[in-house]
């Protein structure tokens, strides 16, 4: 095989110049095309087995760049254009509003559903998600057993503001479930909705109890900001 | 017929050779061992006609100044001419096999012929085996450049052209081969091996067809008691004091002579004429010594007790005259000298204070006295036990052989930790056998080191913009550079920041100027890299920046110095 000296050296995830030195020093099985040329000639097979008994990583596939590839995270209206958005959600306290919120969540298995509530309530006693100006973000702790592939948020205004000891002791009108697969993806969409929460204006617009429609695109206004940073 | 003669040139890119070349090392093993065998020859011959020429000479008053003038002329070609260092060359071998891939000069494969030749004929004591490992390595290293053979195919073909001219110059096979893994290479592996032993092979035939298949030092068989293999205790004690002693010396008058403001052949005269009027009284001590030797192991040296010891203390001088003042020439021959008699001499004190106890022949305790001495100067007892074996022909001494090489070897290991060969390798620092921690650091430079993933900033810009970077950097460290002529200024560290981080007001405030260190330690690319090491170690710091030309290159670190240097061990140590 003929590669570019520079190709082989990110194959072996080595500095061209310590292959060029080993090169020299007959160290790696690989021959310089010619006297000062940048290709070099190896035979795939023996360079995999020096590798494989050198304990040295050897792939000329590429895949590693792949991985080191950032992850593409979602933005905040593809979540929640995803899940849904439900108004007059029924219930006296926050088990029975929690109850009912996951039961409008129809896209999931009756059992996904049962472990979802299970695990808010859980995430509930440990301390309350709560986050002040009536709007509290309950989500599972850790990502659910068989999460969707794609982070999904549903909203719910509530059909009467309940008691849900949030951090200004102020009755919760608004829910955002968040239910993510990975917890990156979590991070990334609950600071998301955090910067767009610190907004009076936008606050007392949820108090509103907005349509579906009306919520994204003042969300995706909110992003749009939010990228121009 | 142009790509033909491209390809026989580039012989290691024969797709028959190119993952595996051990075949195309064996077959230049065997074009080395040749050609260092006949260099052996040569100096072998050359010298033979020398000393039967100047023969009629030795008794006229003037002969006293024949070494001077044999050193004079050896000093000053090897000065003038050749443009070479003195000594013998055996130090150098080592140092281009650890340093440079192998990589010699071709005219260091005839001057040392050359120039040991003066010296040696016209009666300075040393030997001619070093100057012809000196030439047999060079040889080695020039067919290799020649058909463009890598630095470990290149180390190899040296060990083989020195295992070459030692197994011609002793018709020694064995000797050849163990003396340049042991001593030369310093690395036991098969890629090494086989190739050195085809050569010593190569080279032992050559001497044979030439010269005759004859032992150097043949003897009688000897009979050897239980109360011999003691006494080699006390012997061996004596072989090593008398290696300390040559050492030493040798050394000493080496020291003296730099320090005097003459031109170098004048010294070498000066060395030259005192061996000579030394050698006037006491022949024995003149040239390499090989007839008295033989008379040694034959048992039929006349002279008592004093006489001998007598021998021995003047042979350490005049070879310490010879090779310290600056003549040209090796260590073995004299060695074996001195050893033969200091093994005399220990029989003769036995033979006086026990003279009931029944003693094998005095020729025996020559024979181990000079494998006593060889692997106490060269501390590398193999080599030792190996040679006296093939020059004398004796697998009877066996045993004694053993005992007094490394009871010497570890006497002499306790007084001067590094062998005379390696003694001023070790004193500079370069001294680097494989898979060492110093070699593995020299081999990495710190081009291969940098890490470049470093986002610089320039020194106005607010904190504020900077908390921004920060964002986007995965790394701690931030080079500061001039906006204008990017000159490197200092750096940040997050730690530094730290405090105003979280304080808004200081955000707009402060200037990444006032934040950053600028006393900071820099290394430059060409810097030596333990030394890296060791100001890391002192700052107790595990990051530094590279700065060439006031110009900031990158980061180097022990993390991946970490990651580098155990690749790097693995490659030095395993299997190719």
């Amino acid at each position: 095989m003929k590669l570019p000296i520079i190709t082989l050296a990110g194959a072996l995830n080595l500095p061209a110049s310590t292959i060029e030195r080993w090169i020299r020093q007959g160290r790696i099985p690989i021959q310089r095309s010619g006297t000062s040329g940048t290709e070099v000639i190896f035979s795939h097979a023996a360079l995999e087995k020096w590798a494989a008994t050198h304990n040295l990583p050897f792939s000329l596939t590429g895949d590693q760049a792949e991985d080191l590839l950032p992850e593409t995270l979602e933005s905040l209206v593809s979540a929640m254009q995803r899940g849904k958005v439900c108004h007059r959600v029924a219930g006296d306290d926050a088990a029975a509003v929690l109850r009912s919120a996951v039961d409008r969540i129809d896209f999931l298995s009756e059992e996904i559903r049962e472990e979802l509530f299970e695990k808010l309530m859980e995430r509930e006693q440990l301390a309350s998600t709560g986050i002040g100006n009536g709007i509290a973000i309950p989500h599972p702790r850790d990502p659910l057993s068989r999460p969707p592939e794609t982070p999904v948020i549903t909203t719910c205004f509530l059909e009467k503001p309940i008691n849900f000891n949030a951090i200004d002791d102020q009755p919760v009108s608004v829910f955002f479930i968040l239910i993510s697969p990975t917890v990156k993806h979590h991070l990334h969409l609950l600071s998301r909705l955090s910067y767009c929460i610190r907004d009076k204006a936008f606050v007392s617009f949820l108090n509103q109890h907005p349509d579906a429609a009306a919520l994204h695109s003042r969300i995706a206004e909110f992003e749009k900001q939010l990228d121009d940073l | 017929m142009a790509r033909l003669f491209k390809k026989l040139k580039y012989p290691g890119s024969w797709s028959l050779f190119r993952s595996d070349d051990r075949l195309l090392l064996i077959l230049f093993a065997i074009a080395v061992g040749i050609c260092s065998g006949l260099a052996a020859l040569v100096l072998n011959r050359s010298l033979e006609t020398m000393l039967e020429w100047l023969h009629h000479y030795r008794t006229y008053w003037w002969a006293i100044f024949l070494p001077a003038a044999g050193a004079a002329l050896s000093s000053l070609f090897l000065e003038k001419i050749v443009n070479e260092g003195a000594g013998h060359g055996v130090p150098e071998v080592i140092y281009a096999v650890s340093r440079y891939g192998g990589l010699l000069r071709l005219r260091s494969s005839f001057s040392r012929l050359i120039s040991s030749c003066l010296t040696i004929g016209s009666g300075g004591s040393a030997g001619p085996e070093a100057p012809v490992v000196m030439s047999g390595a060079a040889i080695g290293s020039n067919i290799a450049q020649a058909f463009s053979l890598n630095d470990r195919q290149r180390v190899a073909l040296v060990g083989c052209g020195a295992a070459g001219a030692i197994a011609a110059i002793f018709n020694a096979p064995i000797s050849g081969m163990v003396f340049a893994i042991e001593v030369i290479l310093g690395e036991w592996s098969t890629m090494n091996i086989i190739p050195i032993a085809i050569a010593a092979v190569a080279g032992t035939e050559v001497s044979r067809l030439l010269k005759g298949n004859q032992i150097a030092f043949a003897h009688r068989d000897f009979n050897i008691h239980f109360n011999d293999i003691l006494a080699c205790v006390g012997l061996a004690i004596c072989c090593a004091l008398a290696s300390i002693l040559l050492t030493r010396a040798l050394r000493s008058i080496h020291h003296v002579s730099k320090g005097v403001a003459l031109p170098k052949w004048i010294r070498a005269a000066i060395g030259g004429s005192m061996v000579g009027a030394i050698g006037y009284f006491l022949p024995y001590a003149l040239g390499e010594g090989y007839h008295a030797i033989r008379t040694a192991i034959d048992g039929e040296f006349s002279g008592g007790l004093v006489l001998v010891t007598v021998i021995a203390l003047v042979k350490i001088l005049t070879t310490s005259l010879t090779l310290g003042s600056g003549g040209s020439g090796g260590i073995f021959a004299p060695c074996l000298v001195i050893g033969a008699f200091v093994g005399l001499s220990f029989h003769r004190f036995l033979a006086a204070v026990w003279s009931s106890a029944l003693w094998v022949n005095e020729g025996c305790f020559a024979l181990l006295g000079m494998a006593g001495l060889i692997s106490g100067i060269l501390q590398a007892p193999l080599t030792g036990i190996f040679l006296i074996i093939e020059i004398t022909g004796g697998y009877g001494v066996i045993l004694p052989l053993i005992v007094v090489s490394a009871i010497s070897t570890t006497l002499c290991h306790y007084l001067e930790p590094a062998s005379f060969y390696l003694k001023d390798l070790v004193e500079q620092g370069q001294l680097l056998r494989p898979g060492t921690d110093a070699r593995v650091l020299t081999d990495l430079s710190i081009q291969e080191l940098l890490e470049t993933d470093c986002i610089c900033v320039h020194p106005n810009m607010r904190l504020a913009d900077f908390i921004g970077i920060v964002k986007s950097s995965h790394r701690n460290y931030f080079p500061v550079e001039d906006q204008e002529n990017r000159q490197f200024v200092g750096m940040i560290h997050l730690d530094d920041i730290r405090p105003y981080l979280f304080d808004p007001a200081m955000h707009h405030a402060v200037l990444t100027g006032q934040l950053m260190n600028t006393h900071v330690k820099t290394v430059s690319l060409h810097d030596d890299l333990s030394e890296v090491l060791q100001k890391m170690d002192e700052g107790r710091i595990f990051s530094m920046p590279v700065v060439s030309d006031n110009r900031f290159l990158g980061m180097i670190s022990k993390a991946t110095l970490l990651d580098q240097y155990r690749k790097e061990l693995m490659v030095q140590t395993g299997r190719f």
